[in-house]
């Protein structure tokens, strides 16, 4: 299991903060953020630590898995930073100043089909401003948003692009193998990993096109399309069993040890010493 | 000389495989086989409702399956032969209908359907579901060119199409309804088609 790290904050005073700080009915800024949505959304993610969803077919994986890591360490660091930002349309937090575009605005609270984050005003804005304020390579060629950006390039996130997101926002220490392109050299990829979940939290950056399949063509792009916080890993009878957090629920694969080696790019692992 | 404009010859000819896409065979695919989709789309809503669970065919040939087991704390995901022993028995272990969903993967297998899943939308924040069921038609493919997928999609009330018979989000918006980045046309007031490049 992950090694228990102490927190910068707690549950229970990002909870007493909610009832005491009173959100404003509306905002101006967020003009399709409905507040009592909003408010109880803070409320899920600060009560039920996995429950951030990052939303069915977009390319917002990376940031629910830095999502985990904010929400782990800093639950009233984040209610103070969303309500911020919803009364203000502008919020600092951990040292980063957040001052998201107006189409990001305009777009927060009107996202559709995206499964339950359709309902989770608060995710979409968390979301759509971190995917607007941090950019690595992947976003060259499309900087600025414009609606259904989420599910494209705009929203895309590089191994280097998350480890940066995540020394910036989290008082996390990260240390990675891996790459975009070229998968670490590892020679025992389990017992590697069980090593690192002992000592920090630990993200995958994997390709989930050859896991979770979604055409039956037997030449399958090598590249990561997906990062996931890996949560308990053990190897049985030549097969290894993973048990992995993203989109809001927990998931057990079982996988060949070859397999393994095979869909992972990018390991890094966050701890606070 | 000669060689030189063999090879020219065969870059043309790749060149032009590749740019061809791909064709649909069984385009008459829902007419032939509605009844039997339909007895899957109410098996399959009747046997989520005590357990949720979704089925996808992985391979080629449609017979090893996906299960996605899903429960409060864990989904578990196995692949196996639609054959093997194991399938029932893993089923049985986490206190699904076996023999049911059994029967449910068998059906699917023979109209060729690669994927079933159950969806949750929002309207006016109110939670709806439908079910997706994914076809692997006959397909005429050239070199290089992606695989096409139906993907027929079963609300449980009618929806609302624009004149050109595309999924609209709502009564008295003229904005399309996206599922998974695809624009769905209509079949009937409750369900309606796509066609993608992925089944799922």
């Amino acid at each position: 299991m992950v090694a228990e790290t102490p927190p910068l904050s707690t549950t229970q005073q990002a909870l007493q903060y909610l009832d005491v700080h009173k959100i404003k009915d509306s905002s101006s800024f967020w003009i399709h953020v409905k507040p009592k949505l909003f408010t109880e959304n803070l409320r899920l993610n600060i009560t039920d630590i996995l429950s951030f969803y990052p939303g069915r077919s977009t390319n917002f994986c990376a940031y629910g898995a830095l999502s985990y890591l904010v929400i782990h360490n800093d639950p009233l660091g984040y209610v103070q930073f969303m309500t911020e930002l919803f009364e203000n349309g502008e919020a600092t937090f951990h040292q980063v100043f957040f001052k998201p575009s107006k189409a990001v605005m305009l777009s927060a609270g009107d996202l559709r089909f995206k499964g339950v984050l359709d309902i989770r005003h608060a995710e979409q804005m968390w979301f759509l401003t971190l995917a607007d304020h941090f950019k690595g390579y992947l976003n060259f060629f499309n900087r600025n948003y414009n609606p259904g950006d989420e599910n494209s390039f705009w929203a895309a996130t590089n191994l280097a692009k998350f480890n940066r997101m995540v020394k910036k926002i989290t008082p996390y220490k990260v240390s990675c193998v891996g790459s975009d392109l070229v998968r670490p050299w590892v020679k025992d990829m389990t017992a590697y990993l069980q090593k690192r979940i002992k000592n920090g939290i630990t993200v995958l950056y994997i390709n989930n096109r050859i896991i979770h399949k979604k055409n039956h063509d037997k030449i399958k792009y090598s590249i990561p399309t997906h990062y996931v916080i890996l949560e308990s890993i053990k190897l049985e009878n030549n097969l290894v069993t993973l048990i992995y957090w993203d989109y809001g629920n927990r998931t057990q694969i079982q996988v060949s040890p070859k397999v393994l080696r095979k869909i992972i790019f990018g390991v890094s692992q966050c701890t606070l010493s | 000389m000669k060689k030189r404009l063999s090879h020219i010859v065969l870059l043309g000819i790749l060149y032009s495989l590749s740019s061809c896409s791909t064709k649909i065979v069984s385009t008459n695919y829902y007419n032939i086989n509605k009844n039997k989709l339909l007895v899957i789309e109410q098996s399959y809503k009747a046997l989520y409702k005590t357990k949720p669970f979704s089925a996808a065919f992985t391979d080629r040939l449609l017979q090893t399956v996906s299960v996605e087991l899903i429960t409060d704390s864990l989904t578990y995901i196995y692949e196996m032969g639609v054959d093997e022993p194991r399938l029932l028995d893993t089923l049985s272990q986490y206190g699904y209908q076996a023999k049911p969903i059994y029967y449910l993967i068998k059906n699917m297998q023979s109209i060729s359907c690669a994927w079933i899943n159950n969806f949750d939308y929002y309207v006016n924040d109110h939670q709806h579901r439908l079910v997706l069921i994914s076809i692997k038609p006959k397909l005429i493919r050239y070199l290089l060119s992606p695989p096409k997928y139906y993907i027929l999609a079963y609300f449980d009330r009618a929806q609302s199409f624009d004149e050109k018979g595309r999924l609209l989000d709502g009564k008295r918006v003229k904005r399309l309804r996206q599922l998974n980045g695809q624009t769905y046309r209509k079949i009937t007031d409750r369900i309606c088609f796509t066609i993608a490049e992925k089944y799922r």
